[in-house]
């Protein structure tokens, strides 16, 4: 399993350059039953990879659908690589690859078929076709199976075959709906790990969306948060997990004995469940810290300044919304 | 992870470790050569071509069926008899019975397949328009029927041909041809587009067989059960002896599409008999019958793929 890749600091070479990959205004989105699935959502999208989360039904997949061109808009403008999404509908999806949530392979033909067939609706020339078709089977990992039948897949192999296909027309941006749903532990991880390895290497922007927010937030750049069609939040990875001014010191015996030392020293230390928890006022503190453990001669297990955790910046949006809803 | 290891060979004059992503920078094709694309491809799998032997089947079966009497034509117009099979109508009953097979069997793999494992979101996310895909279909499917139907025509002709005397005599058969090969393409665009719209109504494969096998036997049945109803047990007509059918007679074609098609032959001028008696005055009635069946398949094709496929 390769390393997680550290977060990029600009745009992938060959990436299109700083302009943004997706620019909404206002979009709107009312079925004609009434549900309004995107209310007024405004947000920008640039190069790299970005996580759309929110839950079921938060307006993800008919995002995705209008960014295709393929469903009309309320009101509003969504633009997706500088082409309008009403007008230039097959533009943009000659420059986009989309992976759907759903199944969506035929059994009974083999990856190859199946994806020099996809290859060739997207414009490509036939031999072009079959060779883009290999390796793009070849990049998500399927290189050896490619000439057995769709049918005889594992969901994990499945989900590669989809993921080839919306890579073979080599897009300048990649839409993945849910793509690590149904997959195990194991075929997760291997699945983002591809994902990163597109969006880092190939120079590929990519849309991840899914409602299992710790699962993308590891290969994403940039997260855009939705709920109930409208914008949560849109941020950079780094600005959701900045680090905070709390140490975090984990020892594996003697926690009581460590909590009263540290009080003793005039911090204040809070006990949350396993570690202790301790707001780091100057570098004094470290220092207090580091001779209270050695006095009592503790062994350390952990010690290390707490990052912000991505679900509960959403969490504290939320209730923060919630508050204000209430007023 | 095995997509690390470069296997796809190395370059110039150099060894290449791990070649990665690499560009495409040839040419793209436009909406117009990926529709005809779809076409060539569902063209090919009308047949079974780049399938399995299984899915030959009934595409060579039935083309075999419906070729043999015009290799029987060769045979005996080989031993001095004059042709006996018009090309206006060919063997009527054969021809229903084969095209029903070969309609039912392959509309289903254009369209049902499709559906069924729910590929259509890959089609309408690449530069294709919602009606690119019914149409490269429709497209396909109407050149499978076109074949069926015009290549024993032409084994006819041919045959019919080798033992013509003169230039006077190959341009009396052409002259019969045309005719004939028209109504060939009458009969592939109307009940290709039948085929398919009742295909798409199902994404199993075997209701959408069923689907349209009940739906061309029964209104063929039917048709016949009402000429033979309004003729009158005893009286059958069939456009020889100057007796005049009756209305309901002249009017049972209109629920079949092969009686309609061959209702508006005779109307356009086809001297074979034929299966039902000649429409008379209700010609135009067989024409019009023949427009609506074939917009109504339209409409539906272009209502069912509207919507299909986004949600």
């Amino acid at each position: 399993m390769t390393a997680r890749l550290p977060l990029r600091a600009g745009p992938a070479p060959g990436a299109p350059d700083s302009t943004a990959v997706i620019e909404t205004a206002a979009l709107t989105k009312r079925y004609p039953a009434g549900v309004t699935a995107l209310d007024g959502l405004t947000v920008t999208v640039g190069p790299g990879i970005t996580g759309l989360v929110g839950s079921n039904g938060a307006g993800k997949s008919t995002f995705i659908k209008i960014l295709l061109g393929l469903l009309p808009i309320t009101s509003g403008r969504a633009a997706v690589l500088g082409h309008d999404s009403a007008r230039d509908g097959e533009q943009i999806r000659m420059l986009t690859g989309y992976m759907p949530e759903h199944d969506c392979l035929p059994p009974d033909v083999t990856a190859t078929e199946f994806v020099t067939h996809l290859g060739r609706m997207s414009g490509l020339p036939p031999t072009a076709a079959k060779e883009r078709a290999a390796e793009s089977l070849r990049h998500v990992g399927l290189y050896e199976e490619r000439y057995r039948q769709i049918g005889t897949y594992s969901t994990g192999m499945k989900q590669r075959v989809k993921l080839a296909q919306a890579l073979v027309g080599d897009p300048r941006l990649m839409l993945l709906d849910e793509p690590t749903i149904g997959l195990d532990p194991a075929g997760r991880s291997s699945m983002l790990d591809l994902i990163s390895r597109i969006g880092a290497e190939f120079g590929i922007s990519i849309v991840v969306s899914s409602h299992l927010l710790g699962e993308i937030e590891q290969i994403c750049d940039h997260l855009v948060a939705i709920d109930g069609g409208r914008l949560l939040r849109s941020d950079s990875m780094t600005s959701f997990t900045e680090v905070s001014q709390v140490l975090v010191i984990e020892v594996d015996e003697g926690m009581g004995k460590l909590l009263a030392e540290l009080a003793a020293r005039g911090l204040r230390p809070q006990q949350d469940e396993r570690a202790l928890l301790v707001q780091i006022e100057t570098d004094a503190t470290y220092d207090a810290v580091r001779d209270a453990i050695a006095d009592l001669g503790l062994p350390l297990n952990r010690l290390e300044q707490r990052r912000r955790h991505v679900e509960e910046l959403f969490h504290d949006n939320e209730n923060e919304e919630e508050a204000r809803r209430d007023r | 992870m095995t997509a690390d290891t470069g296997t796809a060979g190395a370059g110039h004059g150099g060894v290449i470790h791990d070649i990665g992503y690499r560009r495409y920078e040839g040419p793209r094709l436009g909406r117009a050569a990926i529709v005809r694309a779809l076409c060539w491809h569902s063209l090919r799998s009308a047949f079974g071509i780049g399938r399995g032997a299984k899915a030959k089947i009934v595409p060579v079966i039935t083309f075999v069926i419906m070729c043999l009497p015009a290799v029987a034509n060769a045979v005996s117009v080989a031993q001095g008899s004059p042709r006996s099979i018009p090309y206006d109508t060919y063997i009527f009953q054969l021809r229903v019975i084969v095209m029903i097979i070969f309609i039912a069997a392959l509309a289903p793999e254009l369209v049902s397949r499709d559906l069924r494992s729910h590929v259509l979101p890959l089609y309408f996310s690449r530069p294709l328009r919602r009606l690119d895909y019914p149409l490269a279909k429709l497209a396909a499917f109407i050149l499978a029927c076109l074949a069926m139907i015009e290549i024993p025509l032409l084994f006819l002709y041919l045959g019919t041909i080798t033992q013509a005397h003169g230039g006077s005599a190959i341009w009396h058969e052409t002259r019969a041809l045309i005719p004939g090969l028209l109504i060939g393409l009458m009969w592939a665009v109307l009940l290709a587009a039948i085929g398919l719209v009742l295909a798409s109504l199902s994404g199993r494969r075997a209701y959408s067989t069923g689907t349209i096998a009940i739906f061309f036997f029964l209104t063929w049945i039917l048709a016949g059960i009402l000429d033979k109803v309004s003729t009158g047990q005893g009286q059958p007509f069939r456009g020889v002896g100057g007796q005049v059918a009756t209305t309901g007679a002249q009017l049972s074609g209109l629920v079949s599409p092969f009686t309609v098609l061959d209702g508006t032959r005779q109307w356009l001028g086809g001297t074979s008999p034929g299966p039902i008696p000649p429409p008379g005055n209700y010609g135009p009635l067989y024409g019009a019958m023949l427009l609506l069946l074939l917009a109504a398949a339209l409409t539906g094709l272009a209502v069912r793929y509207r919507k299909a496929g986004v949600a």
